[in-house]
């Protein structure tokens, strides 16, 4: 029965995102001397949910297929931010207003990305690239940088425990779970995966491989937007470069949580994994007082490190 | 504002003593349009992605404006690149040179890797004032900050407010960074003149309040009490945040002349009264090094390496600052030439 567990466990590249997160953690309490081991998770798991939300959109569009990436997502996320915050102007009953400005914004981001791909025939990276200057240029002529606080129900849902677990990782946790669900049971989901494992297949089954596409981007826009909206309810309000931090991020927590880069192939319990680890590796860093250079190179190397058991163990299979 | 006062009357004896010929406050055009009026000056800018280079662009946009309607230069634009990167700004520099300007003002992406660039336009006979990002390049003029001094004098205004000393938390800013490793220097210098200070724990928060908010709420569980907060500026108010998220009590935060720390600090001090200083570079800087760029057109003799004070904020100016700072911006002061002539003669 062990041995079927283990087994099991060892085929599902997640498991190390979440073995390296547990390592990460205990290493930090030992230092500590079992100090604030909890209150460390808690703050893990309120940061970590905004990776998770725009690792999964990033998540998606990756699974499309080999050189589909979505690097407009901090731009995305500042725009955002800034127009929600000026339009709910600290009212709680333009909330929702802002929740679907926030949406919209995602929708004509993804919308124009999708264009650039499909009708100027760029390569994603450049077009997502290229579509996160304009955004961001519209998002510092609209904003100019201005901090306006979030209305105060959005403040105090972003921030509210419950026991020490954030209410909002757990709505993150139920996402996640209908993310899955998407991915693994219905008909948009399973194209995504099969447009990533050879698009000319899928389209030859008779799957709308640009719908497809198009609806993976809006997803991973759309994401951002709600992302940006929920990290100024949090952080007292938006700036421009709110989200700069998340576009390697959601990169990262992508291919450590044991996602394909060829594509085809999606991890969904891995972004958790991994954004906790990244989270609590600085956090372990930070304690042990590790200078910023060598910092980074720790964080280069246990970040190989762990992309290269998820990695070993797939080989095997 | 007390330090622009001062700068004024500086400037005013300055120029009483210098040439006793020009009565305060009727000098500026006079001597200014002589020779510059069909000059043309350019801002090359790495980077506009903050509230600090935000206003520090409008104040470029501001007074230059009128500079060039009063007819003092004829020209003066700002370029600021797309990417904050060395190899763009060395080429929007050429560009620069190209086009014909006079004069350039850089703040610059690196200290040296823009040299050959910089040395290229100083060749083509162009005076290249380099300011906040300074230049290493010897042909171009400094204007710099005593970056070590703003980090010193926040462990000298702590140990005037907590005498007995205790656990300080460092916020420090974009690693890698000279302005950091200046600040930083700054801050130790100040810890090992007042021994009773221990910094217990140092976490970079890149001069982003999200950033910082989050370095420090993870780092905050395994700290013992935390009396005092050092930072950077762009920083204190996610501090505030993250410890009110761990339901500690708000330490003695230095603030950053942030219009939202500002805010913050304002609001406690309604609330509890809370006391602390703000202090950073003014954005306005960028209007300075315009000035100073003006005066050597003009044939002027300005020395190469410049000082500019930083802007610091006590609690009795907290008021009068916090609303003349543009929602959103970080607390300015615009230079007017004659502040520039202040500064050049070494105040």
């Amino acid at each position: 029965m062990t041995v079927g567990v283990v087994s099991f466990l060892r085929g599902q590249a997640w498991i190390w995102s979440f073995l390296a997160t547990a390592a990460v953690w205990m290493a930090t309490i030992i230092f500590t001397g079992g100090v604030g081991g909890g209150q460390i998770l808690t703050a893990a798991l309120s940061f970590a949910i905004f990776t998770v939300i725009v690792g999964i959109g990033q998540m998606f569009v990756i699974t499309t297929g080999p050189g589909n990436v979505d690097l407009s997502i901090p731009a995305t996320m500042a725009l955002s931010g800034a127009v929600t915050t000026k339009l709910m102007d600290t009212q709680n009953e333009l909330i929702a207003l802002g929740v679907l400005v926030a949406l919209g914004i995602g929708i004509c981001v993804g919308v124009f990305n999708y264009l650039l791909i499909r009708l100027l025939r760029i390569p994603p990276i450049i077009a997502t690239l290229s579509a996160s200057f304009l955004v961001q240029s519209t998002a510092i002529a609209y904003g100019r940088g201005l901090r306006i606080k979030p209305p105060p129900a959005l403040a105090d849902f972003t921030t509210a425990q419950i026991a020490g677990v954030p209410v909002l990782a757990l709505c993150g946790l139920a996402f996640t779970a209908i993310m899955g669900l998407v991915l693994a049971r219905t008909m948009y989901g399973r194209s995504v995966l099969a447009v990533g494992q050879n698009m000319r297949a899928a389209w030859l089954a008779g799957i709308n491989v640009e719908r497809t596409r198009l609806m993976t981007y809006m997803l991973s826009a759309m994401l951002a937007g709600l992302s940006g909206l929920l990290l100024s309810g949090f952080s007292g309000g938006s700036s421009l470069n709110m989200g700069e931090e998340y576009l390697l991020a959601s990169i990262a927590v992508v291919v450590i949580g044991g996602t394909s880069v060829a594509g085809g192939r999606a991890n969904v319990p891995g972004i958790w994994g991994a954004a906790l680890f990244l989270y609590l590796l600085v956090t372990m860093l930070n304690t042990f007082g590790a200078s910023a250079g060598l910092r980074l190179i720790l964080s280069g190397l246990i970040i190989i490190t762990v992309i290269t058991l998820a990695g070993g163990g797939e080989r095997k299979r | 504002m007390q330090f622009k006062k001062t700068l004024i009357s500086c400037a005013a004896m300055a120029m009483v003593l210098g040439t006793g010929v020009f009565a305060a406050g009727t000098i500026d055009i006079q001597s200014a349009s002589a020779d510059t009026s069909a000059k043309k000056i350019a801002l090359s800018n790495n980077y506009a992605g903050n509230s600090w280079r935000q206003a520090m662009l409008k104040s470029w946009e501001k007074v230059t404006g009128q500079a060039v309607s009063d007819g003092i230069v004829a020209e003066a634009s700002a370029f600021t690149t797309s990417e904050n990167q060395v190899t763009e700004q060395a080429a929007q520099i050429q560009n620069l040179i190209l086009q014909g300007y006079d004069a350039i003002v850089v703040n610059a992406a690196s200290p040296d890797a823009l040299n050959g660039a910089v040395k290229q336009a100083c060749d083509a006979g162009i005076v290249v004032v380099s300011f906040d990002g300074i230049v290493t390049e010897p042909c171009a003029w400094r204007i710099a900050v005593d970056f070590k001094q703003m980090g010193a004098i926040q462990l000298d205004y702590l140990a005037g407010r907590i005498p007995d000393g205790g656990n300080l938390l460092e916020i420090r800013g974009l690693a890698g960074v000279f302005v950091d490793d200046e600040i930083h220097a700054g801050i130790e210098e100040g810890v090992a003149k007042h021994s009773q200070f221990k910094i217990v724990g140092s976490v970079h928060g890149d001069w982003a309040q999200e950033v910082a908010q989050k370095a420090v709420a993870g780092i905050l569980p395994s700290l013992p009490e935390v009396k005092a907060v050092v930072t950077q500026g762009g920083d204190g108010y996610g501090a505030a945040q993250a410890f009110k998220a761990a339901g500690r009590p708000t330490p003695l935060i230095i603030m950053g002349n942030r219009q939202d720390e500002l805010a913050w600090w304002k609001e406690q001090k309604d609330a509890n009264g809370y006391e602390t200083m703000s202090v950073s570079i003014a954005p306005g800087v960028s209007t300075l090094a315009f000035w100073v760029a003006q005066q050597i057109l003009d044939g002027q003799e300005v020395p190469k390496d410049l000082v500019v004070p930083f802007l610091q904020i006590n609690q009795a100016d907290l008021e009068t600052s916090l609303e003349t700072t543009e929602k959103g911006g970080v607390a300015n002061v615009e230079y007017s030439l004659d502040d520039a002539k202040a500064v050049i003669a070494g105040e």
